[in-house]
């Protein structure tokens, strides 16, 4: 049958005796390169997997749901609860910690209990909010009641509290030595973490598949790099094969 | 442009059209040709690659030691006289390679006399009357002293001493390209594995009364090798997820894929969503993808091809791109031809069918690039229930979509600005798939790996159901999460390291 010849024949020559004793580095044309491309064959299916799999994970669920059925490929999740984590997402984003923690609890009850670590980040960052927002004595009560204790339990949530109270004793909070907790970027953090222990709890990997391949595309390119020039993709937004640097 | 032309001259070759013959072959596109049964029988090829599973009663060192009848102990003969006098006996296969770690355990029933019963990996040629490590091009953990041998002269002191109702492992560990052993459950130590070729597990009796036994995993190991795989796999996981890649470069990839094959309703809601999302600048830098072309209608046409309508996809055709289908030899027609007699079929409409595969698919019979989809689309008719059949898989929606993407690559073909061929085929992310399978494979030598490939990325996480569905490899799958990047990893890793160490 024709796709049962498919064969990858050129590849034993590289790994011939003689190919890898050779102290300089085998060089792969573009020529060889491209038929050896030819031959590889990626399943349809397998892709379309790939995008469902990045917009279920990154949680755009108006475009899995499109997707479906364009695609006709199913969801390895249910998109209702994408809406949920999406929703619980957006809340820390913007800010508003305390709602995002009811949204977490409304969902999973046990996210919360079973995640200290999660827990105490959110709190952490409901403290940089109300400092953000100037409520320093609602921040101070706070930080007394709900934060203190935690500190005493653990060495590195004491250090975290500690930097964050210190953005209290600072006039120009933005120049600051701990400024860039009040940063947009640590309320990404969070939000990620909290992501991430939403799709935990519901036995979906956290991170989508497609960024570890493209670590992988790198790393092999990085090994292979060592024994054979041969055309690389160095920009994976064209996708374009470079000519092999001789 | 004349795209027409170009999909003509590929249609009337008998071999994939090669590369210089230039444009736009969607023949090219046909892994879709290639049935859920044959992957399957192709992975479950792949996954038969054959393990140790006895001892070797042929090639032991017959006047020293006796294998039971069970092929599973050993039991040292008489009394030792000499010190060359070894029972040594080596499992029936070599330990196998394409997999992260080979592991298998020996219990000592007996240590007989002076406790000189010994574990290790050796090579086919290795002299039977010889402990393992010993020699060289191989390698044992000595039960009397505890020490590692690996070779003439080499040997060092190891970890404990082993005596009666001990269980001592010995494993490959592929990744590091390092053997390790065990004892009772603990790792006592690994060492870098210098030994080329199959290696065979091999243990060995030495004194009056020792007797061990073998378990090459029919019975659970001591050992926990799941979670020492597991832990070697994150070792490796957390190597690769140190690397940086190009700001939002995924976001970037599925838009372009979104793009490429005209999802046009998923990219909307897309881009709508990636406006409100914070990190909003997902597009900075690299430019607008080229294949904005057409979209609108290639969404239509996929559409029409996806909901089993060939006839308006034929019209539409005929009105926006009349080059496309103009010749009515090339592949594009025949590819909506034969789709349209499957509709028949699928619709139950054998009489419509073969009326229409007279008047449009007789005439490509006389083409053998289309040989094997005509006949397989022909062969439906035989079958009372066709969607039963071994062929049924062309009722399915993969086979509409196949012909929905080479129609699409066929109508971006038409683009007059278009530049470079190839991405009229393979969407950014397809060309970086690619690109990461052959260095992935660059140098194994089976195909076999590459269709391993291939199976991994399907069934076993992206499409868990497929096993239930039709799988011919029944039964012992572990259903590995991760599976899709770790196996890659793997892969990799096993071969790059070995190649380092080559």
């Amino acid at each position: 049958m024709f796709l049962s010849r498919i064969v990858l024949r050129d590849l034993d020559s590289i790994d011939s005796p003689a190919a890898s004793m050779a102290s300089s580095k085998k060089l792969v044309t573009r020529d060889e390169w491209e038929r050896k491309l030819r031959d590889v064959k990626i399943r349809k299916e397998d892709m379309n997997r790939l995008v469902m799999n990045f917009l279920v994970t990154e949680g755009f669920v108006d475009a899995a749901d499109k997707f479906r059925v364009e695609s006709g490929t199913q969801p390895d999740i249910d998109l209702a609860t994408i809406t949920d984590r999406m929703e619980v997402k957006r809340a820390v984003q913007s800010g508003n910690v305390q709602e995002a923690i009811e949204k977490i609890n409304d969902l999973n009850p046990t996210i919360l209990d079973t995640n200290p670590q999660l827990y105490f980040h959110l709190q952490q960052q409901k403290l940089i909010e109300l400092i953000r927002a100037g409520k320093i004595n609602e921040a101070l009560e706070f930080a007394q009641e709900e934060l203190a204790p935690r500190g005493e339990e653990n060495q590195v949530f004491l250090e975290e509290i500690e930097k964050t109270v210190a953005l209290l004793v600072f006039e120009d909070i933005k120049n600051c030595p701990y400024g860039e907790l009040l940063d947009v970027s640590q309320r990404l953090k969070t939000a990620s973490e909290v992501n991430a222990a939403i799709l935990t709890s519901q036995s979906h990997e956290k991170d989508p598949k497609l960024p570890s391949l493209l670590k992988m595309l790198i790393w092999t390119q990085n090994q292979l790099d060592e024994k054979a020039a041969y055309p690389r993709i160095n920009n994976f937004s064209t996708a374009a094969l470079e000519d092999p640097a001789i | 442009m004349v795209a027409n032309e170009v999909v003509a001259a590929a249609a009337v070759v008998e071999e994939p059209a090669p590369a210089s013959a230039g444009a736009v072959d969607p023949m090219r596109l046909a892994s879709r040709w290639r049935s859920p049964a044959e992957w399957g029988a192709a992975a479950a090829e792949m996954e038969a690659e054959p393990a140790p599973s006895e001892l070797n009663t042929t090639n032991s060192s017959g006047l020293f030691a006796v294998v039971s009848t069970d092929r599973m102990s050993v039991r040292y003969l008489g009394v030792n006289q000499h010190g060359h006098d070894v029972g040594v006996v080596q499992a029936n296969r070599p330990a196998p390679t394409r997999r992260a770690v080979y592991y298998f355990e020996m219990g000592v029933k007996n240590a007989g006399q002076k406790g000189q019963t010994s574990i290790g990996f050796t090579t086919e040629n290795f002299k039977m009357r010889r402990q393992p490590g010993w020699e060289s091009n191989s390698c044992g953990y000595h039960g009397d002293d505890g020490y590692l041998y690996r070779g003439p002269g080499k040997s060092e002191s190891f970890g404990p001493k082993f005596t009666s109702g001990d269980t001592i492992g010995a494993g490959i560990n592929y990744f590091s390209q390092e053997f390790f052993f065990t004892k009772n459950g603990s790792l006592v130590g690994s060492f870098q594995k210098e030994i080329k070729g199959p290696l065979y597990p091999t243990i060995a009796v030495h004194s009056q009364d020792e007797e061990v036994t073998v378990n090459f995993g029919k019975e659970p190991f001591c050992f926990d090798i799941e979670g020492y795989i597991f832990e070697e796999k994150m070792k490796q996981q957390s190597v690769s997820d140190k690397l940086d890649l190009q700001p939002d470069i995924s976001h970037w990839i599925v838009r372009s894929y979104l793009l490429h094959y005209g999802y046009q309703d998923t990219l909307n809601s897309f881009d709508m969503a990636s406006e409100t999302d914070p990190p909003s600048n997902h597009q900075n830098g690299y430019g607008e993808p080229p294949e904005m072309y057409g979209l609108s209608h290639r969404k239509l046409l996929r559409q029409l091809i996806m909901s089993g309508d060939i006839d308006s996809a034929f019209k539409k055709l005929g009105e926006w791109y009349p080059q496309v289908i103009k010749d009515e030899t090339s592949v594009i027609c025949f590819l909506l031809h034969s789709q349209r007699f499957i509709e028949f079929i699928g619709a139950g409409q054998l009489e419509d069918a073969v009326k229409y595969a007279r008047s449009n698919l007789a005439n490509f019979l006389t083409h053998k690039a289309f040989d094997g989809l005509l006949k397989e689309s022909v062969a439906l008719l035989a079958y009372e229930k066709p969607a039963e059949s071994c062929i049924g898989y062309l009722l399915d929606s993969p086979q509409r979509e196949f012909v929905a993407d080479a129609v699409n690559a066929a109508v971006l073909s038409t683009n007059p600005n278009m530049k470079d061929p190839e991405s009229c085929l393979y969407s950014c992310l397809e060309k970086l798939l690619r690109q990461l399978t052959i260095q992935v494979f660059l140098g194994i030598k089976a195909f076999k790996l590459h269709l391993h490939l291939s199976s991994e990325l399907r069934d076993e996480t992206l499409c868990p159901s497929w096993k239930e569905r039709d799988s011919p490899r029944s039964g012992d799958v572990d259903h590995d999460p991760c599976a899709i990047t770790d196996t890659l990893i793997l892969e990799v890793s096993q071969y790059t390291l070995h190649k380092v160490n080559t």
